[in-house]
């Protein structure tokens, strides 16, 4: 087995190489095929763990909500065994909503809603002639993500700041785009920038809005104290209690 | 790459991938009384129809969070005919009973088809990756297991209790090895097929 041929491909792959060995390896899969074909094969491997593994809790998720629906839909003879006289059914309605309404309040799950106050964007000072950047910021700030996100695909093929990533990733967690957002808070997590700690919380965010509350819990303990927004996950902390 | 015109159905797919409620109550809703008519005709019951369209939608789920999965042709149509393949696939496996397929002459287009082709092996390909990560020793599993659930290299060394550079260069080796598997199989194929 070739091994540092597969830690090679792996640290491409996390984007760890210099530009210079960046370039001789792209040069590589240029020019040699057996190179490139072992390279494909092995991101084929990896993606198929990502699938694997990568997206298990969703996919539990939504095995169990298939049940529910299925039995539901194949079930729905039996329910009609007990069949309601019409005014029942009004009487069984207001009481689920008396039910709802006694239990809104008490709704311990916090929501993503409550913590998603995201920062507005400044990377342009007045006069800057960079259009992409400012149509960026100005989507961003106006909560059109959807907008945002190819126009922060745009700035980062051109150079890649953990400033710009922060904001993509938040783009693309409002947009539910919970793998790609995970990815990049991920990257940032892992590197040495001033956005390393938002990243995490923003990390966290994601499990939030997937209410995954555990794994959002177990993210927000790994911020260190000194934190500028240490206030917020201490809030949220509280109300995953 | 040619791009094919996308059916605006693949608001189902979207839904799916998102585990969207409204969309699944839909999907059954609309498509599935069909699937279970057909099985309960072809030596079929309830229970087993309810099985098939289960597995089915799995598979699409696994198959929208890839990506992969663009559809071309109506959904009704590419619905139908994979769970109709999967239940002839299942009546295979029993089949020593003689069975009757009541064949209905439906028109299914060409893409539906070519469609169907494509989601079958993609569950084939994984399969066979579940197979050769099977192979794998305890410790490549465990490892690429937290790598891929947790992401944080560092994360997976603290909860292994050993060095990141170690973890790093694992991970690295236990997917080569799945790699060098991947390949054989590749050339076997084309071995095959020449």
């Amino acid at each position: 087995m070739n091994e540092e041929r597969y830690i090679l491909f792996d640290q491409y792959l996390e984007g760890e190489l210099t530009i210079d060995e960046k370039a001789n390896f792209e040069k590589q899969i240029a020019d040699d095929p057996q190179f490139a074909a072992e390279f494909a094969a092995f991101r084929t491997a990896q993606q198929q763990l990502e699938n694997k593994f990568g997206i298990a809790a969703e996919r539990e998720a939504f095995k169990e909500n298939l049940m529910k629906i299925s039995d539901k839909h194949f079930h729905k003879d039996k329910s009609k065994v007990i069949a309601l006289k019409p005014w029942n059914y009004a009487v069984a309605a207001s009481v689920v909503i008396l039910i709802g309404l006694f239990f809104f309040n008490y709704s311990k799950n916090p929501v993503y809603e409550d913590f998603s106050q995201h920062e507005q964007a400044y990377f342009t000072e007045r006069g800057n002639a960079n259009t992409t950047l400012k149509q960026a910021e100005t989507a961003f700030n106006a909560h059109n993500y959807k907008a945002a996100i190819p126009l922060f695909e745009k700035i980062l093929k051109e150079s890649k700041t953990p400033e710009i990533q922060l904001f993509y990733g938040i783009s693309l967690l409002e947009e539910n785009q919970y793998t790609k957002a995970k990815a990049v808070f991920e990257a940032l997590r892992a590197g040495t920038s001033v956005y390393k700690d938002k990243a995490t919380w923003n990390l966290a965010l994601c499990k939030l809005k997937q209410k995954d509350y555990a794994g959002c819990k177990k993210i927000l303990l790994t911020i260190p104290q000194d934190y500028e927004d240490n206030v917020e996950v201490q809030l949220l902390l509280k109300d995953l209690e | 790459m040619a791009k094919t015109k996308i059916h605006s159905d693949q608001k189902y797919i979207e839904g799916l991938a998102a585990n969207n409620s409204i969309i699944i109550q839909e999907i059954y809703k609309k498509f599935v009384p069909k699937v279970v008519y057909y099985i309960r005709n072809n030596s079929g019951n309830q229970d087993q129809a309810q099985d098939v369209v289960q597995e089915v939608m799995i598979l699409l789920f696994n198959q929208a969070k890839a990506n992969t999965l663009e559809l071309t042709c109506p959904f009704d149509a590419y619905f139908f005919l994979l769970c109709k393949r999967k239940w002839l696939n299942e009546l295979k496996k029993t089949a020593n009973k003689g069975v009757t397929i009541n064949e209905d002459a439906g028109s299914i287009s060409e893409s539906a088809h070519e469609l169907v082709e494509q989601t079958e092996e993609f569950n084939e390909k994984q399969q066979l990756f579940d197979t050769m990560f099977q192979k794998l020793g305890d410790k490549c599993q465990e490892l690429l297991k937290l790598s891929f659930e947790i992401k944080s290299m560092e994360e997976v060394a603290e909860k292994l209790n050993v060095t990141y550079g170690y973890v790093r260069k694992k991970k690295s080796l236990c997917i080569g090895q799945l790699t060098q598997w991947i390949q054989e199989t590749k050339n076997f194929k084309s071995l095959k097929n020449n």
